[in-house]
């Protein structure tokens, strides 16, 4: 089933990594944006089925921007896959009492993404 | 006796007198110089100033109480023994002589054996005196040298600039001395450092630790750079290298201790480690995941050489990926930012997670993995023991040739479980066998290329062990292969 994807990542090679990734691998839509401030707003008006959300970006970073976008009636219910350079599964706890469907490592492989994120999204 | 004598200066108006003296001390090998008046005496004694003198009381011009005086009031002469030889007999003669600084009196007339007695003796004390008054003056310049030596090292002590403590041996470590940078360093003063032990302040290191460091102490006669927490009397924690040194204190054993203040260079550290870790990490997502992309052949399809040279440019990225990732962890569980998370966990599980995730790597090496587990309940963090026991499985598997059988097992001894992961390998030289251990210390260098590991594996796995309170060691014949030995305790604080 085609989706559409919501990415958030400061940088822009890696944007443009998992754009490719999720459209070549999947067909999916992806609308990608390079903030916390632009993801809120894209969320809320596009209704994406997931958004991929980087943890480590200027100004607001992935865990305020989840914040924001679970505080707010219209995007709460998205699912969100958090993205993080980060490499501990004990690390994992630390997130534990955030709303994330699932959390990502970096570096992934950029075709395996959709597959990732639908096994996520069943999970949820 | 062929060695001249004493020189001696004879001081009478009388010359018979004179004549006699004189004649009787030539005699008896002195050297004699004799004068009627007193002024030529003194003088003569301050030209050359004799060993004694001997000195008649009653003279016409000066009499022989002026000429004592006089000598006496000069530097030169003061310390001339002078003997009076007189007539007057009276006590308050003698005594008068005695009071302007005569050694002794004698009375005319008077026997020759006496005046010659009184005189040997008085060289004698005279002579034992100036010993006396050298040997003082070599002590007190001895003493001095010391003073001098002492303050120097005094002085290095308590200027300098890294904290130093010294501790007995013999009573539990309690401070007997400390420079003012380590008092800045703990908060304390002095009066409330002197004479408690480390423990008693809580300056940080625990007892097991020291008790440790100290065992070390003793067995090599120093100790550096143990690493460790200091705790400062306002709760302030900084980290230090610890450097012990025995020294003997007047006869008692003592340490000395001394703190080498790393935070700053800590804090440095794990910043470079957080920049690096985000940094190196997000070129190295973009280049993985354009590999990928042109691996997949969805952007056109590339020669057989292009996609060789692609899939050495993937497996060198996936190293490095590897590499940071190992690198990461093994700073973060040493610098305790991984806190084990540790949980009441079936050995056997653990040995069944291990052993599944690295079968597809032995059938691959064509190598037999049997594992002999426990059914035992230990306190540990699950996922950093898989991981510790697939690390030494891989390393087992890399160097297996196919065929080869490798062994986990595990037994219980009281409250302690060994792990025991034995192969059939090409062993490990008795030289390096605590050496692969530490950080890039591969066996051989080009291992790390050959073999694909990172040379942080073995590092990694000491480190989680650590922390589990337990201990990890090597054995190995050569050719016949290596067993890697892990103990852990049970249970907390077992």
């Amino acid at each position: 089933m085609s989706k559409c994807v919501l990415l958030v990542d400061d940088e822009e090679d890696v944007r443009a990594i998992a754009q490719l990734g999720l459209e070549m691998g999947a067909g999916w839509t992806v609308i990608a944006v390079d903030s916390g401030a632009e993801a809120l707003a894209k969320a809320a008006e596009c209704q994406p089925d997931v958004i991929l959300l980087d943890l480590m970006m200027p100004d607001m970073d992935g865990r305020t921007t989840l914040k924001q976008l679970k505080a707010n009636p219209t995007t709460q219910q998205i699912p969100v896959i958090l993205m993080t350079a980060k490499v501990q599964s004990s690390l994992d706890e630390s997130f534990s009492d955030l709303d994330v469907a699932a959390i990502l490592t970096k570096p992934f492989r950029p075709l395996q993404l959709p597959e990732m994120i639908t096994q996520a999204l069943s999970k949820v | 006796m062929t060695v001249p004598k004493a020189d001696i200066l004879v001081i009478d108006d009388t010359p018979e007198n004179l004549h006699l003296l004189s004649a009787m001390l030539t005699e008896r090998g002195y050297k004699v110089r004799s004068v009627t008046k007193g002024s030529t005496g003194i003088r003569g004694a301050q030209a050359a100033p004799p060993d004694l003198i001997l000195l008649d009381v009653n003279m016409p011009q000066m009499n022989g109480y002026e000429v004592c005086q006089q000598l006496k009031s000069n530097e030169r002469t003061r310390d001339i023994p002078i003997i009076f030889i007189s007539a007057l007999g009276d006590v308050l003669d003698k005594v008068k002589a005695f009071a302007v600084g005569g050694v002794d009196y004698i009375t005319k007339p008077f026997q020759v054996e006496e005046v010659l007695a009184r005189i040997q003796t008085h060289l004698t004390i005279c002579q034992l005196q100036k010993q006396l008054q050298e040997r003082n003056c070599q002590l007190q310049q001895k003493i001095e040298a010391l003073q001098r030596a002492e303050e120097q090292f005094a002085k290095a002590f308590r200027a300098c600039p890294s904290p130093i403590a010294i501790t007995d041996l013999d009573r539990e470590g309690r401070f007997i001395e400390v420079n003012a940078s380590f008092l800045q360093m703990s908060g304390y003063t002095r009066e409330e450092i002197l004479g408690r032990t480390a423990f008693e302040l809580k300056l940080g290191i625990d007892q097991q630790a020291y008790n440790q460091a100290l065992q070390q102490l003793l067995e090599t006669g120093s100790l550096q750079n143990q690493e460790c927490k200091f705790f400062a009397k306002s709760g302030e924690v900084r980290t230090v290298l610890l450097s012990l040194e025995c020294i003997d204190l007047a006869g008692s054993p003592c340490v000395l201790n001394l703190v080498h203040d790393i935070t700053e260079r800590k804090r440095l550290e794990n910043e470079l480690i957080s920049l690096v870790s985000h940094e190196l990490r997000t070129p190295m997502t973009s280049l993985l995941g354009a590999m990928d992309l042109l691996g997949s052949g969805q952007l056109g399809t590339l020669t057989e050489r292009g996609q060789q040279v692609l899939k050495i440019a993937t497996a060198s990225i996936e190293r490095l990926v590897r590499l940071l990732n190992d690198f990461l962890d093994l700073e973060r569980i040493r610098s305790g930012k991984i806190i084990m998370q540790r949980v009441q966990c079936n050995l056997a599980e653990i040995f069944e997670q291990a052993i599944a995730s690295m079968q597809a790597m032995a059938d691959q090496a064509k190598v037999v993995l049997v594992s002999e587990p426990v059914a035992v309940e230990l306190w540990a963090d699950p996922d950093r023991l898989v991981q510790t026991l697939t690390n030494l499985l891989s390393n087992a598997i890399k160097f297996s040739e196919p065929g080869k059988t490798i062994w986990l097992r595990a037994r219980v001894q009281e409250n302690i479980v060994q792990i025991e992961v034995e192969d059939q390998g090409r062993g490990i030289p008795e030289d390096k066998l605590q050496l692969i251990f530490e950080r890039f210390q591969q066996v051989d260098a080009s291992d790390s290329r050959k073999k694909g590991g990172t040379g942080l594996g073995l590092a990694i796995c000491r480190s989680i062990v650590e922390q589990h309170g337990g201990q990890i060691w090597a054995e190995s014949v050569p050719t016949q292969g290596s067993t890697f030995y892990i103990q852990l305790p049970l249970q907390e604080g077992s």
